[in-house]
């Protein structure tokens, strides 16, 4: 478990460097088991950041949405760091992106935090509707939760809250870092991500069915792309409209054409946090289609994303001998 | 199979969309037409300067559009006047196909094949297998565009 109080000396000691402009952690959201995003400008804003299960957010989208200004003639870029707070799956996303040169090795000081899994906080929400105060959640020992409401304590099986692509992790420890707090966490054998073997089973009708009840559902609201911290493209295809790929109309066709150009654009890149997956307001299963792709890119290419920096990215190379027993 | 339903499948002529590159495909498609080779006309013809061109967004638009099937086609291994497109393309195709059957959509709809500008018979006999494959599979109407005003 990460002491906070270590965690907070670590953020002073980064924020108080000279080449480092900010730190970006986590914050005690306001009400019920939301966190936030917590931006250290100076050691005394390190005060707030915390850590707990709680902390589902991939933090690594923030980087990218800086905003470099034009510079005035004669004036020189500002070459500073950002510091992040990353887990083993935010770690993944950083070097990822690195790999695609969306960032530089030398942008970003990363403070590694070995993880437990976190906890999905759709499940949590549901098990304890309407909170109106943040409540606290610590992890003990026996793999259970731990919180206080209105005075009574509940403990929980991990397992009943934990998200569920955390259960199938295969890298809970920070794959790159500059710090690392505390100790990093024994590998452990992951679960299948069955939710995909399941689907595999089914006949190609009853997939259809599935998913079309799912993209009849989607209302475009692009949060599972706003939370992804590889969709950061400066334009998104689907806000393009010269050409125009995807129509802004919600409907089966559109919603359907935006689903597979999500996961495809994601095909050797997604690095299954799980993020898109715990944003969507009505409940697609994208982390299926996610993991779908992953697994075959891996089986068909021998292709994991996120663990090289120096790796060319997956849609922009090519082995000469690439299967290609579909073609004739 | 019922004859009604025979009926059926036979008059259905499938809507294929094919996306040939310039340099070797379409050039063997031509040659097919040069040499007279009769084949089915339900591929409509979309020329791409390489393979490597076909976004696979191009596959879900023509869907989207009513096509019932999309052949790409590109210079064989090694043959791509761009020297790599078609590689590139044989990974996307390859993903996109997989990420369609998972979806529920049958992969066979989309076909890849690698035409040379000599093999004006093998684009004829590709068009064929195509068409067949197709008209077994039936109309795609899985996500049409809806009628637009
Ligand atoms: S978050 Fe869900 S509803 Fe929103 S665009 Fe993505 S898939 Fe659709
Ligand atoms: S697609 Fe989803 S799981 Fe993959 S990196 Fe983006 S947010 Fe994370
Ligand atoms: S959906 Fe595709 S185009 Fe849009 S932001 Fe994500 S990767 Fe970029
Ligand atoms: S030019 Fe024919 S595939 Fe590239």
């Amino acid at each position: 478990m990460v002491e906070n109080k270590e965690l907070i000396k670590v953020i002073e000691e980064t924020v108080s460097r000279d080449d480092v402009k900010y730190v970006i952690g986590y914050k005690r959201g306001t009400y019920g088991f939301q966190i936030k995003p917590a931006f250290a400008y100076s050691a005394k804003d390190a005060k707030e950041f915390f850590y707990s299960p709680l902390c589902s957010k991939n933090l690594a989208v923030y980087p990218l949405l800086e905003e470099k200004l034009p510079l005035r003639r004669g004036e020189e870029a500002e070459h500073k760091k950002i510091g992040i707070v990353v887990k083993g799956c935010d770690s993944r996303a950083i070097i990822q992106i690195i790999q695609e040169k969306g960032l530089e090795r030398e942008d970003v000081v990363l403070i590694g935090i070995p993880c437990k899994g976190v906890i999905d906080p759709k499940k949590i929400e549901k098990r304890f509707p309407k909170q109106s105060k943040f409540v606290e959640v610590e992890e003990n020992s026996n793999d259970e939760y731990i919180l206080e409401i209105d005075g009574t304590n509940h403990k929980i099986p991990k397992e009943e809250l934990l998200s569920d692509v955390c259960k199938s992790c295969e890298y809970p420890n920070p794959q790159l870092y500059d710090i690392l707090i505390g100790d990093t966490e024994e590998e452990f054998q992951p679960e299948q991500f069955s939710r995909v073997d399941e689907l595999e089973g089914k006949t190609i009708e009853e997939r259809w069915e599935y998913w079309e009840k799912h993209f009849q559902n989607c209302i475009r609201c692009y949060a599972c792309r706003e939370a992804c911290p590889l969709c950061y493209c400066k334009t998104c295809m689907v806000d393009l409209l010269e050409p125009q790929w995807v129509r802004r109309s919600v409907n089966l066709s559109e919603n359907t054409a935006w689903n597979v150009m999500r996961a495809f654009h994601l095909a050797g890149r997604c690095i299954s946090c799980g993020e898109c997956e715990r944003v969507c307001p009505v409940n697609i299963p994208l982390m299926e289609l996610n993991k779908f792709v992953e697994k075959e890119v891996k089986e068909m290419f021998d292709y994991t994303a996120g663990l090289d920096t120096e790796e060319k990215p997956f849609l922009g190379s090519f082995r000469p001998d690439d299967p290609e027993d579909f073609i004739s | 199979m019922s004859t009604q339903k025979k009926i059926e499948q036979e008059e259905f002529e499938p809507n294929i969309i094919g996306f040939l590159c310039n340099w070797c495909s379409y050039a063997g498609a031509d040659l097919a037409g040069t040499s007279r080779i009769q084949y089915p006309p339900n591929v409509k013809i979309i020329k791409v300067m390489c393979s490597g061109r076909v976004n696979p967004m191009y596959i879900i638009n023509a869907f989207q559009q009513g096509a019932d099937g999309v052949l790409v086609s590109g210079c064989h291994p090694g043959d791509c006047h761009y020297t790599h497109g078609n590689y590139l393309a044989r990974r996307r195709i390859a993903t996109m196909k997989k990420l369609l059957e998972f979806l529920g959509i049958e992969s066979d709809r989309v076909r890849m094949t690698w035409v040379s500008a000599a093999e004006g018979r093998k684009y004829a006999d590709v068009v064929r297998e195509v068409t067949d494959d197709i008209k077994k599979l039936g109309p795609m109407t899985k996500f049409r565009r809806e009628k637009e005003w």
